[in-house]
């Protein structure tokens, strides 16, 4: 079996919550206590993830999640299951190619026809697939560090420039508690912080296993308080102006002026959503092929074509970039993606519980 | 007989004794005249047969005779027992003087190998300014000395096996039992073992029926010409094929960042090195990338040069017919045709080349009109920046990806040349060199191998070897404590 290292988990794990996340602001709604409501649904997902995710993981450590369905509910009806899940996964994948292409029209490339743009986002990743969990791993490994120093010059410039003004978060809590808790839940559990549901499909490649809870709560944490950061950074930048533009951080860098040279830093904004929304997109179109594999059982390189076929029917589905916007922060985040994240995770984790438990007391362990 | 499997080739020299007084009767030398050396035989084999052989008490059988010949008559430092017809012809292909007796079934094979070889000279293609200037020859034998030479180890290991069944090349490894992993020189004697060809005239031949991966432009196998870089590379645990007729010896396994070490890294200071180290890394992506960017972004991304730098563009760019990509191709071809021009032609035209390329076609396109300065400037950095790659294959590799990545850059902009970029990083992070993942030390990330990467840190501080290729029972480099200090206040020096 394929084998990832702890570090290139914590890798994936950190590009994978970062991924789209700095696209928008977050927890908007809370006004100028965002970044306290980021930080709510943090804890919240946290939450999740220690008390719903992690266990079914470590009750079935060689197990993805399509395996453990079938484990647990029988063939037929875990298939069923793992269809739901190949909806779930491709879902958001559609939803990241969706937002990455036309992002990429809106600042790139005004005139390239937007299915073209998603062919190309979709074939690469599709290589990536073929080329396996190892060398995606790899890639996470080595953009990982690239990534968080661009992050950090971007955020030194901006603090350079002087547009950044911690007066603009002040006062906080000024609407009471309600209003940030309001913000967070359940949007933010569902977007990015609940979304680890998809590890269940990777944690079984991570060698040593026995570090890898560790290695998880820490890259989740470094990957949320980094979130949270940017949240900051973007509220104190751009102050009430942050509700309303499309893409916030492109806005603050282009206020950033240094050295009377570098004017213009939105490519390497553009670079940095190219490098994290690939990995999560490509995280969830390869979590969708490995359900779909094991459901239809099938090679993973014959699987990368129907899926990467339906993922970009999907995501031709929406008609405009705001109503894919509207349908998903209005919809998905607080209805349909629970469902998935929590619901079934819980679901599923009372059955393995009550399926060890009356296997022991049918055969005692020798 | 020997001529009946040789033809009557006129090298073939066969010269007959028959001395009766002696007792000996029938001798016969057989050797091909240009393989050998004429004083060894002249003066080890044909003289002592002659004259000293009178000197022996004759014995009654063949047998008996060919003893003596071997034991007290022949001065060479290398004599065979044959047995064989095929042995036979063999030997006498490598240069072995034979020696039949009338009689007897056995021949004997002395050997008197020479001709005439090029001797050691300066490496031509990986020049170092400090260092060793010795480089490799077309000779194996010289090859293994000069290897020999350098690391005195017992642990050396030869292993040398013919390949081709017509050209019959001596092909050897050459390793450091102990530091080279077990499962890699196995691997490589397996791979090297499985090859079924007529012929073997340079050692590419061998690279391109034992790498990993064959749809890549990246190569997966280092050569070297330089004696010190490949004993470098025994020493950190690769595994040296030397192949016979080329000066160009294979080391492997090999990882990407190797390609970008100078043997000079090591004869520098290591902060020089470091720095020398990081401007190849930038130059290998100048020449990766640069045309591309420019085409990207004076085409789609025009908003991010600042104004005065535009203005000056686009009135450079006024009288050109062409769009930037077509420009850019124009000038990148042209410089390639140049390039391999220079490569190929005689010497003694050099100079004219160099005129008609940088008058005619730097400075008269521009004043026609035909590409825009700016563009020039480009390309031309771009060539010189990949000519800073030390290794070869490396840089031709950077040359095709520019050409794929002008396209990307034409047609999609910075989004095309961030998916290009991307579908590379992830075809190297798939490839690998004997089982040796290709990005390693960054991915998977090996931190003693840091050391040697993209900085070099002084001698002393590289206390292991990098794990990557080495075995890990024998890791240890030298011992602690190395780092050079002033003597304290109380000595008196």
């Amino acid at each position: 079996m394929e084998r990832i290292s702890q570090s290139q988990l914590a890798s994936l794990i950190i590009l994978f919550q970062i991924g789209s996340s700095p696209l928008f602001l977050l927890a908007s709604e809370a006004g100028t206590d965002a970044w306290l409501s980021v930080f709510i649904g943090m804890l919240c997902g946290m939450a999740v993830l220690i008390a719903v995710t992690l266990p079914i993981y470590r009750k079935t450590p060689d197990k993805n999640l399509a395996e453990i369905f079938t484990g647990t509910f029988g063939k037929v009806a875990g298939s069923l299951f793992g269809v739901t899940y190949v909806v779930y996964f491709g879902y958001k994948a559609v939803r990241n190619v969706r937002e990455f292409s036309d992002l990429m029209i809106l600042y790139l490339l005004p005139t390239t026809p937007l299915w073209f743009i998603m062919f190309v986002f979709l074939a690469v990743a599709g290589y990536a697939i073929c080329q396996g969990i190892e060398v995606f791993a790899r890639i996470a490994e080595i953009l990982l560090p690239i990534i968080i120093i661009v992050y950090i010059v971007l955020f030194f410039m901006i603090y350079c420039t002087g547009i950044f003004d911690y007066q603009r978060l002040l006062p906080i809590l000024d609407d009471g508690l309600k209003k940030v808790a309001d913000a967070a839940i359940p949007e933010l559990i569902s977007f990015p912080f609940g979304e680890m549901v998809l590890f269940l499909m990777f944690w079984k490649h991570a060698s040593p296993s026995a570090r890898t809870t560790r290695t998880t709560l820490f890259s989740f944490l470094f990957a949320g308080t980094f979130i949270t950061l940017t949240n900051i950074v973007i509220i104190g930048s751009l102050g009430t102006l942050s509700g309303i533009s499309v893409v916030p951080l492109m806005q603050v860098v282009n206020l950033v002026q240094f050295a009377n040279f570098v004017e213009r830093l939105d490519p390497v904004v553009a670079l940095l959503l190219f490098a994290g929304v690939f990995m999560k997109m490509t995280a969830y179109f390869f979590g969708t092929t490995l359900v779909f594999t094991q459901v239809f059982r099938m090679n993973r390189r014959k699987a990368v074509i129907p899926v990467g076929l339906l993922i970009f029917m999907g995501s031709l589905m929406f008609r405009s970039y705001m109503q894919h916007i509207w349908f998903g922060f209005e919809k998905n985040l607080k209805f349909h993606f629970p469902i998935f994240q929590i619901g079934i995770p819980v679901f599923l984790l009372l059955a393995v519980i009550l399926k060890s438990r009356l296997q022991g007391s049918k055969s005692p362990p020798s | 007989m020997i001529q009946t499997v040789l033809g009557t080739s006129s090298d073939i020299v066969v010269r007959k004794i028959n001395d009766d007084s002696t007792g000996l009767d029938g001798v016969a030398f057989v050797y091909i005249y240009d393989l050998i050396d004429q004083q060894t035989v002249n003066q080890m084999i044909l003289h002592p047969l002659m004259t000293e052989i009178g000197e022996q008490t004759s014995p009654s059988s063949s047998s008996e005779w060919l003893k003596i010949i071997k034991n007290k008559v022949l001065s060479v430092g290398q004599v065979k027992e044959l047995h064989s017809m095929d042995e036979a012809v063999n030997q006498l292909l490598e240069g072995c003087t034979l020696v039949f007796l009338q009689g007897c079934t056995v021949a004997l094979a002395a050997n008197t190998y020479g001709g005439e070889y090029r001797s050691i000279e300066e490496p031509s293609s990986q020049t170092v300014i400090r260092g060793p200037k010795e480089s490799f020859t077309e000779n194996i034998k010289t090859n293994i000395s000069l290897m020999r030479r350098r690391i005195k180890s017992t642990e050396l290991r030869v292993e040398l096996r013919q390949i081709g069944k017509q050209t019959k090349t001596h092909v050897g490894i050459m390793f450091l039992k102990g530091i080279a992993k077990d499962k890699i020189v196995e691997e490589i004697r397996t791979r090297l073992n499985r090859i079924d060809t007529d012929s073997i005239l340079e050692s590419a031949y061998i690279e391109e029926f034992i790498q990993d991966a064959n749809m890549t432009p990246f190569p997966t196998i280092e050569n070297t010409e330089r004696p010190d870089a490949a004993a470098a590379g025994i020493l950190e645990g690769q595994i040296a094929i030397i192949v016979d007729g080329t000066p160009f010896v294979l080391l492997a396994p090999v990882t990407f960042v190797r390609f970008f070490q100078s043997s000079e890294d090591f004869y520098q200071r290591y902060d020089i090195a470091t720095f020398l180290r990081i401007i190849r890394y930038v130059s290998f992506f100048i020449s990766m990338l640069l045309p591309s960017l420019f085409i990207a972004i004076s085409t789609f991304h025009q908003e991010m040069l600042p104004t005065p730098l535009l203005i000056s563009l686009a009135a450079q760019r006024e009288g050109v017919p062409f769009p930037a990509i077509v420009e850019a191709l124009l000038m990148e071809i042209t410089f390639e045709v140049l390039r391999e021009a220079g490569v190929r032609m005689p010497r003694v035209i050099g100079p004219a080349i160099s005129i008609v390329g940088a008058l005619v076609l730097g400075q008269a396109a521009v004043q026609a009109g035909l590409v825009s300065a700016a563009m020039v400037i480009v390309v031309s950095f771009t060539a010189i920046a990949n000519f800073v790659i030390p290794a070869i294959n490396m840089a031709i590799a950077a040359r095709l990806i520019r050409f794929v990545m002008m396209i990307l850059g034409g047609t999609l902009g910075l989004f095309g040349i961030m998916s290009g970029m991307m579908v590379i990083l992830i075809h190297l992070a798939g490839l690998r060199s004997f089982g040796v993942p290709y990005l390693a030390p960054l991915s998977p990330f090996i931190w003693t191998n840091w050391k040697d990467t993209f900085i070099r840190v002084p001698q002393w501080a590289m206390k292991k070897r990098p794990p990557t290729m080495a075995s890990k029972n024998n890791i240890t480099r030298q011992g602690k404590g190395q780092k050079p200090a002033p003597p304290g206040p109380n000595s008196d020096t």
